[in-house]
């Protein structure tokens, strides 16, 4: 009870501390409105991912795949904005296009972790290189510029009240998805699955069927994270959203989302991206380069899971049994 | 002191957490002798087994290896006086050949490089001095398990052992794997190896083994000589006379004159756990299964609702055919408290409400998918105050409960919806005095409902209790039903252990 | 002995399959300087494929090769430039550094007890950014490749008569590999590891110390490789090995060594990283887009992994039946 209590207050702890010490290391440029709707804005992709990956890792899954999945989906939208030569409906049908692909992404992950019973991490590992050489393909290795029309710049560059869209549909999709996990049988469902899936199927709930779906609205997630990056930065190329895969984990993982399974809320998971952004931002101001930020990020990941293993030993062990009886019922 | 003793253990006691589980027991083992430890479960045999190979450390008493006083504080420690243990679930690494097995971790070498023919030469020795089916270079993965447990003998034979402890060898070995075993058992024997054998299966003890001795209550019951075994005496030993008959006479049987609610028609499944399996189950009855480990019940009452598939028969629910699967057994009106509580009946993270709320979302949904918090908590609250779930606190996390609460944490997902079976698996394993009764009163009160109750338990004195109705299973088949009468203690471990055998007409 | 011969035929057979496809659709593919070529670009990631193959078999993975192979050959560029040492004590450095990032991987993994795939993506982090915080940088502080053109150290990527270098260190590797699985303890106590933990610590294993040295080959390995690259390209970057990690997995994959630990050797993994440089050089012969080869690899992957969670699964299920057969006849 009481370990529970500390975590509920660490998070705004951390967060606090946080912004005091870079503000005290950068008072004039941390702390103004505009560095800090900077950080928000620049927070936004991996927020909007990280709100449907946090579904995976609660059923106790992982997806490698997500950072160039976004980058094939911001190829796929600005290819058929192109395509039809800058128009309004060429912006509706690539975002349609995008979340398709996303969709289609997560539904074969699904199925073949499901139906074969595979390590996700190799299969979402394959794949992340598939969509790599997709998105090759398609760019043909160049940079696609996009800056026309307004419909599909005004994703990622527009202000209502002085903050830009990604924002709004940042908080939107963070909305759908605690509402979700919070307040339908669907999330109920997720975080038994994720707690104890044989349980969860002597209770009547398809656990494969929980599975596909935290694949697919991974996918979906990670496709608007897509063309949200693509109208933010108003181009794409075939590298765009590489190693997003390792932001959005960090940012789950900071948040308390535990990677072994049924732990874990949206609210947190947000608190992770905001976190992973002020240290983006943090280490930028103090003039760290962005290449070394993997460090920082590296080691906040095993202190972090490090702690959630040696925390909940006993269910670490439970998970890897559970690993076990799915390679005997796969092989059954 | 004799010196034909090879292993004595005298005057060892143990507890946990204040309640003793031996008390004052002596056990002695001679060279090349079989002797067989018998008990009822929770007798204290397998305390004592863990005593003599260093994994649990006794309160008291001493234990004396060929005359010495030894120290046994690890496996380790174990091994090097010269005892094996063959462990239940088999600790072989499939990938690797006979000889590598037998020798993993002591592999002989020469220039740093492990000499293989070194080693299968003296693997072969070892298959010929105990004249096993076994092939050196044969890799495991491709042996079955009774193969795969001469392995393991072998492999405790390798270090020179002198004594070995078989803890039910027999619970997943078929009747041809068995028999081998036994002529292995014997020949061992002859080459002056002690052996402890542990089994629930009288026919095997009687057969084997050349001195027995009983535990009861964490006690010494008796040393028997082979002559004196006799089935009967045993089993009154095992249980204790006085237990047996009050147990027995409390309980009035119930007429069938109950409408049928479940029937069961010839159900045999693919691997051959259960055959031909029939009977009928009546409206408000509690219906007890009863059998030894491994005898095909868990597997039965698995695939009655859904979880295994089965291959041929019929399952009726109320004179409606049933294809079971989790989800349509629910609906249809089952629930099923599984074995492994915590691998497979309650969710640890999760609280009480979100635990008791997992099978009745059906209910509890408002429009569409969401979820009516209001009636998720009121219903667990009922369940909470109806079947007294302590600590009476609905966000409590189900993990963090003792076992009997978490037992009725997970009965009181079912007792929710409108049951007209309730399968529960040995619900009981590992739960303290009081909260068994309270568990035996939630059964009955259900059955006065008229729900059907179908009970799996190894547990003799609770099969008798609590049932109103006996099938004793064996070797995947019912083999007795115990329908009126006095039913005694004696009466279901005699059909479980095959000393009657008579076919239910 | 059946099912392990059934799959290196399997894999043996997806090879000579995709030699004849080429060969039929090139004409430049069949020929001994190919050949030789492709072997030689198998070479790298055999050679870390064979520590790799190790750290599987144990049922682990590690997924910070790439970057340990651009930290190893960083660290070597600023011996070159900034020191007078001589080129054995950079070779021997660079082994060191490779070492302590497997001893480290190997830490996360057996002590703080963090599911393989999640610790070594975040050491692939670490180590890539150590690599940046080392890089050489020009008088802007750009981060500029290093040149190495030491005569003794270069001549390490190049050839003796027709034959590479790194093709001669890869079969070292593979024979010297195979030989360490096969006939010593430590060999035999992977899979022991792998198959069954809890049996192999009864044995006497210590398992910590079994997982620590499998990843401290794979570190060893990598920094071969990272010699034998940087020798080739006779300079480094801070992007060397970038998505690298990727191909020895693939080898140890095709050639298949299980995922779920216990199964498969070294000659494998020699198969499925000749496979997948056949592919490679494939695509190129036919002169398409490399991203082809990517989608193709990852396909490839997925398809052998399917099948054999297919085929180890069907497998079982007829010796459970063989068994039960056995039992209703006794």
């Amino acid at each position: 009870m009481k370990g529970i209590n500390i975590s509920k207050f660490s998070k705004p702890i951390i967060l606090a501390v946080f912004m005091l010490v870079l503000t005290v290391l950068r008072p004039s440029s941390f702390l103004t409105v505009g560095n800090l709707s900077n950080v928000l804005w620049s927070v936004s992709v991996y927020g909007i991912m990280v709100c449907g990956t946090i579904f995976v890792f609660l059923i106790g899954g992982i997806d490698l795949s997500i950072g160039s999945l976004c980058g094939l989906c911001a190829v796929t939208v600005v290819k058929i904005i192109r395509y039809f030569e800058y128009s309004n409906t060429g912006v509706l049908l690539g975002v349609l296009a995008a979340l398709s692909v996303g969709i289609l992404a997560g539904l074969v992950h699904g199925a073949i972790i499901t139906r074969f019973h595979v390590p996700a991490f190799l299969i979402t590992f394959a794949t992340q290189i598939i969509f790599l050489g997709l998105s090759m393909i398609l760019t043909n290795n160049k940079i696609l510029s996009c800056l026309q029309p307004e419909l599909f710049t005004a994703i990622g560059m527009k202000k209502i009240f002085s903050f830009p869209v990604p924002i709004y549909i940042m908080l939107l999709i963070a909305l759908i998805s605690w509402f979700i996990l919070r307040k339908t049988v669907l999330g109920r469902y997720v975080y038994a699955v994720g707690g104890n899936s044989p349980a969860s199927r002597l209770s009547g709930i398809s656990d494969t069927g929980i599975t596909v779906l935290a694949y697919v609205f991974s996918g979906f997630t990670t496709a608007i994270g897509g063309v949200v990056l693509a109208s933010m930065t108003q181009q794409c190329m075939a590298t765009t959203g590489s190693g997003y895969e390792t932001e959005v984990i960090t940012a789950a993982v900071i948040g308390g989302v535990s990677l072994l399974g049924g732990e874990g809320t949206v609210s947190g998971a947000l608190f992770g991206a905001i976190l992973i952004g002020l240290l983006n931002n943090g280490l930028n101001l103090l003039s760290v380069p962005s290449t070394e930020h993997g460090l920082v990020k590296g080691i906040v990941i095993i202190v972090a899971v490090g702690f959630d293993a040696l925390q909940h030993q006993e269910k670490f062990k439970s998970w890897l049994n559970q690993f076990k009886m799915k390679k005997v019922q796969g092989a059954a | 002191m004799n010196e034909n003793v090879i292993l004595e253990a005298k005057g060892i006691c143990k507890s946990f957490s204040g309640v003793p589980v031996l008390q004052q027991v002596d056990f002695s083992v001679k060279r090349g002798e079989v002797h067989a430890l018998m008990g009822e479960n929770g007798a204290g045999k397998s305390t004592l087994i863990k005593i003599l190979t260093g994994v649990y450390t006794k309160d008291s008493g001493s234990v004396f290896w060929e005359g010495k006083e030894a120290v046994i504080n690890s496996y380790k420690d174990c091994q090097k006086l010269g005892m094996a243990c063959i462990y239940q679930e088999l600790s072989v690494i499939p990938p690797l050949t006979v000889a590598q097995n037998v020798f993993l971790g002591r592999e002989p070498r020469r220039m740093g490089l492990i000499d293989h023919k070194k080693m299968n030469e003296m693997t072969q020795e070892l298959i010929e001095r105990y004249d096993f089916p076994l092939d050196p270079v044969a890799l495991v993965s491709n042996l079955g398990i009774g193969l795969r447990q001469l392995v393991e003998i072998l492999k405790g034979l390798s270090c020179d052992s002198r004594l070995l402890i078989m803890d039910e060898p027999t619970a997943s070995l078929s009747g041809k794997e068995a028999e081998s075993l036994f002529a292995i058992i014997d020949t061992l024997r002859k080459k002056g190896v002690s052996i402890i054998y542990i089994s629930h299966r009288l026919e095997e003890v009687y057969k084997l083994s050349d001195r027995l001795t009983v535990l009861r209550d964490g006690k010494n019951a008796a040393v028997l000589n082979h002559d004196e075994i006799e089935p009967r005496k045993v089993i009154q030993t095992m249980i204790g006379k006085v237990v047996d008959e009050s147990a027995g006479s409390s309980k009035e049987m119930r007429k069938n004159n109950n409408e049928v609610v479940l029937e069961v028609q010839n159900l045999s499944d693919e691997t051959g756990f259960f055959h031909n399996v029939s009977f009928k189950a009546h409206k408000g009855e509690i219906l007890g299964l009863g059998g030894l480990i491994g005898a095909g019940r868990t597997e039965l009452v698995r695939a009655i609702y859904g979880i295994d598939q089965y291959r041929e028969g019929t399952i009726l629910l109320n004179g409606q055919k049933l294809h079971p699967s989790p989800k349509r057994s629910i609906r249809a009106g089952f629930g099923f408290v599984p074995e492994d509580r915590r691998g497979q009946g309650f969710i640890p993270l999760l609280s009480v409400n979100r635990n008791t709320a997992l099978t009745n979302y059906d209910r509890i949904k408002k429009h569409g998918m969401a979820v009516s918090d209001k009636a998720e908590l009121s219903m667990c609250r009922d369940a909470i105050e109806r079947i007294d779930i302590r600590p009476a606190d609905p966000d409590k996390q189900v993990g963090l409960m003792s076992g009997g609460n978490q037992q009725k944490v997970v009965l009181g997902k079912w007792l929710m919806r409108d049951l007209k079976v309730l399968i529960v698996d040995e619900p009981t394993a590992g739960i303290d005095v009081g909260a068994k009764d309270e568990i035996y009163g939630i059964l009955e009160d259900l059955a006065k409902s008229g729900v059907v109750v179908i009970l799996v338990s190894s547990d003799l004195q609770e099969l008798i209790r609590v049932s109103h109705r006996i099938l004793v299973m064996r070797k995947g088949s019912v083999i007795r039903e115990f329908d009126s009468g006095v039913i005694t203690q004696s009466m279901v471990l005699e059909a479980a252990s095959g000393l009657v055998e008579k076919e239910v007409s | 002995m059946k099912q392990t011969t059934i799959r290196r035929l399997i894999s043996l057979g997806m090879l000579g399959a995709l030699v004849l496809l080429f060969s039929c659709m090139s004409s430049y593919y069949l020929n001994g300087d190919n050949l030789l070529e492709i072997v030689r670009d198998a070479s790298v990631a055999g050679i870390i494929g064979v520590g790799v193959t190790y750290v599987i078999i144990t049922s682990g993975i590690d997924l910070s090769t790439g970057s340990c192979m651009a930290l190893v050959g960083m660290t070597m560029a600023n011996i070159y430039r900034y020191t007078l040492l001589p080129i054995w004590m950079m070779l021997l450095i660079g082994i060191l550094v490779g070492l302590a990032a497997g001893l480290f991987n190997g830490f996360v993994v057996a002590k703080l007890h963090l599911p393989e795939f999640i610790a070594t993506l975040a050491t692939m982090g670490i180590f890539r950014a150590l690599t940046y915080a080392i890089a050489i940088r020009d008088a802007g502080g750009v981060i500029t490749s290093q040149a190495m053109t030491y005569s003794s150290f270069v001549r390490w990527g190049g050839t003796v008569g027709k034959l590479h270098y790194v093709s001669i260190a890869f079969v070292i590797a593979v024979i010297l590999g195979q030989l360490v699985l096969k006939k010593t303890r430590f060999g035999t106590n992977l899979y022991a590891v792998g198959a069954n933990k809890k049996a192999a610590e009864l044995s006497g294993i210590n398992i910590a110390k079994t997982r620590i040295m499998a990843y401290m080959v794979v570190g060893l390995c990598s920094a071969i490789g990272a010699i034998f690259t940087t020798a080739r390209l006779q300079s480094t970057t801070a992007l060397l090995g970038n998505g690298f990690e990727f191909d020895p997995i693939a080898a140890a994959v095709v050639g298949g060594v299980s995922l779920s630990g216990g199964y498969g050797d070294i000659v494998g993994t020699f198969i499925g990283a000749l496979f997948m440089s056949a592919l490679d050089n494939g695509v190129l012969k036919l002169q398409m887009n490399t991203a082809y080869q990517y989608v193709i690899k990852g396909v490839i992957i997925i398809l052998v992994v399917m099948f054999d969670a297919w085929y180890n699964g069907r497998m079982e299920k007829l010796a459970q039946e063989k068994g039960r057969k056995e039992a209703v006849s006794s």
